[in-house]
C-alpha cells in the first residue's frame, strides 16, 4: 500500500473539517468522488447502487475522519472504507432478493455502454461487439461469485493491488488471487462457444 | 517438457506471475502454452473496462453535504459532553428511555417483523425501489439530526434547520408507509421525530429553543428509538432470508 506523504490541500482539508468547517470536505470530495464511484461501479454493478456506496463511503469517512491517521493517504483510506461499502451493499441487495434474480446480475445501465467499445480488431473480440455479445458478457460476468467478481473487476479493470483487494475483502491475498483465477477462467470458457477457436 | 497450467498462465497475464521470465521463455517455445496464454490475453481484452458513467459532483456534494454534521475537538471525546450542564439531564432521560425502549420498543417491533421486510411484503423488487436502503438512509439522517439537536450548546445553524426541513416530508411518507404496513413501532418512533422536525421548521432559531426542544421532545430518548430502529431493521434483514 502506498505511503505517500498526503498533500498539502488535503491535510489542510482535513484540519479545516476537524475544526467544524463542513464545507472543507468538498475538496477530500472533488479529488476522489470519481474513483470511488468508479470502484465501487465495479462491484454493484450499477450506477444507482455505486452512488449509494460512494455516498455511504464518503459519509462513514467523514464521521471517522476524527481517528483518521494521517500517515496514510486519504485516498488508500476512503477507497478502502468504499469497497467495503459497496461489497456491503452487495451483499445486503443478495440478500434482499433471494428469490428474485441476484441484482448483480442485471446491468441495464451498462448495456448502452458496453456497445460502444466495439474498435477493435475483428475475431473473437469483433464478434462479441454487438448487443447480443453485450448481453453474452453479462451472462459470462453473472457466473461469477460476488467475490470472484469483484477480485476481478478490481484487479484487472481498475488495476487495485491484490493485497488491497484482499483487505476490502476481508480475505488473505492468497484467495484474493484464487478468486481472479477463477474468474478469468470461467470468463474464458465463456467465450469458447462463441470464439469458436478458442482452446 | 513441463507446461505451464492455465492457472500460472493467468497469473502471467495479469502480472502476478512469480517467475515470469521463465513463463516468457517458455513460450517462446511452446506453442501450446502460447495459444492457451493468447486465449486469456484475448478473455482479458473482452472483459476489459466498460465505460463507467461519471457520477454528477455537484448534486453528490449537496447530497453529502445535509448529511454531514459539525465536527468540533469538543465532540470528539464523550467524556468531553459532560461539560455542558444541559448534558446531565440529557444522560438521566436517556436512560430511563433506554430501559423503555428495550422494554416496549422492540416488544412493539416484534409485532409488526412480519410485515416488515419489504420482499416478503409484495412491494415489489428491490432492484427499481430500494426502499430497505432508503428507509435506512433516512433513519441515518434522523439519527444524524438527532445528535446535532443534543449536541448543539447554542441555537443551532441555518444548515441543520434546512436538514430539518427537507427531512419533513420525507419522513412524513416513511412514517405514513410504516403504519400502512403494519410497523407500528417504526410508525410512532417517525412521528415523533416528525414533531421534532416540525419545531425546528417552525420555530425561531434560539438558544433557549433548542434547549426547550430537548427537553420537551426528549430529543435524546427519541435518538435512541432511532438507534434500537436500526438495529432491527438491520436484524430483520438478516433474518427475512
Ligand atoms: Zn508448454
Amino acid at each position: 500500500m502506498s505511503n505517500r506523504r498526503m498533500e498539502k490541500a488535503e491535510t489542510e482539508a482535513i484540519r479545516d473539517v476537524l475544526a467544524g468547517n463542513r464545507d472543507a470536505y468538498r475538496v477530500l470530495m472533488d479529488r476522489h468522488f470519481c474513483s470511488v464511484t468508479r470502484v465501487a461501479f465495479r462491484i454493484t454493478g450499477n450506477e444507482a447502487d455505486a452512488e449509494e456506496a460512494a455516498q455511504e463511503a464518503f459519509l462513514r469517512a467523514y464521521n471517522k475522519l476524527p481517528s483518521f491517521r494521517q500517515d496514510s493517504a486519504f485516498s488508500t483510506w476512503i477507497m478502502r472504507i468504499a469497497m467495503n461499502t459497496a461489497i456491503n451493499l452487495v451483499e445486503r441487495r443478495n440478500r434482499d432478493l433471494s428469490y428474485h434474480a441476484p441484482r448483480i446480475t442485471d446491468e441495464p445501465a451498462a448495456a448502452e455502454h458496453t456497445v460502444r467499445i466495439a474498435d477493435r480488431q475483428a475475431g473473437p473480440e469483433g464478434i462479441l461487439l454487438n448487443r447480443e455479445a453485450t448481453s453474452l458478457r453479462q451472462a459470462a460476468m453473472a457466473e461469477l461469485t460476488p467475490m470472484e467478481r469483484t477480485a476481478f473487476t478490481l484487479r484487472h479493470m481498475e488495476d487495485i493491488p491484490m493485497a488491497e483487494i484482499a483487505a476490502a475483502l476481508s480475505i488473505t491475498s492468497n484467495s484474493a488471487k484464487q478468486a481472479v483465477f477463477r474468474a478469468v477462467s470461467k470468463l474464458r470458457r465463456s467465450l469458447t462457444p462463441v470464439a469458436g477457436g478458442l482452446r | 517438457m513441463r507446461h505451464f497450467s492455465e492457472e500460472d498462465l493467468i497469473a502471467y497475464q495479469l502480472h502476478e506471475s512469480a517467475d515470469e521470465r521463465a513463463v516468457a521463455k517458455h513460450l517462446e517455445s511452446c506453442s501450446e502454452c502460447a495459444d492457451l496464454s493468447e486465449s486469456i490475453a484475448e478473455t482479458l481484452r473482452v472483459f476489459s473496462a466498460d465505460p463507467v458513467p461519471l457520477p454528477n459532483l455537484e448534486h453528490n456534494w449537496h447530497r453529502l453535504r445535509g448529511n454531514l454534521s459539525v465536527l468540533t475537538p469538543e465532540r470528539r471525546g464523550s467524556f468531553e459532553l459532560l461539560r455542558w450542564k444541559w448534558a446531565w439531564p440529557s444522560v438521566g432521560l436517556a436512560t430511563a428511555a433506554l430501559v423503555l425502549l428495550t422494554v416496549f420498543g422492540m416488544r412493539l417491533h416484534r409485532g409488526g417483523e412480519l410485515n416488515h421486510n419489504v420482499a416478503v411484503n409484495g412491494h415489489g423488487p428491490l432492484t427499481t425501489e430500494p426502499t430497505d436502503l432508503a428507509i435506512a438512509n433516512h433513519l441515518d439522517a434522523a439519527e444524524r439530526l438527532l445528535t446535532e439537536v443534543n449536541n448543539s450548546p447554542g441555537s443551532l445553524d441555518d444548515t441543520t434547520r434546512e436538514q430539518a426541513h427537507n427531512l419533513l416530508l420525507k419522513n412524513a411518507i416513511y412514517a405514513s408507509n410504516a403504519r400502512d404496513s403494519g410497523d407500528l413501532a417504526q410508525a410512532a418512533v417517525l412521528e415523533n421525530f416528525g414533531r421534532v422536525l416540525t419545531t425546528l421548521d417552525n420555530e425561531p432559531p434560539t438558544p433557549h429553543s433548542t434547549w426547550r426542544l430537548r427537553l420537551e421532545m426528549n430529543t435524546s430518548g427519541l435518538l435512541l428509538d432511532i438507534r434500537i430502529l436500526r438495529q432491527n431493521d438491520d436484524h430483520s434483514q438478516g433474518a427475512a432470508q
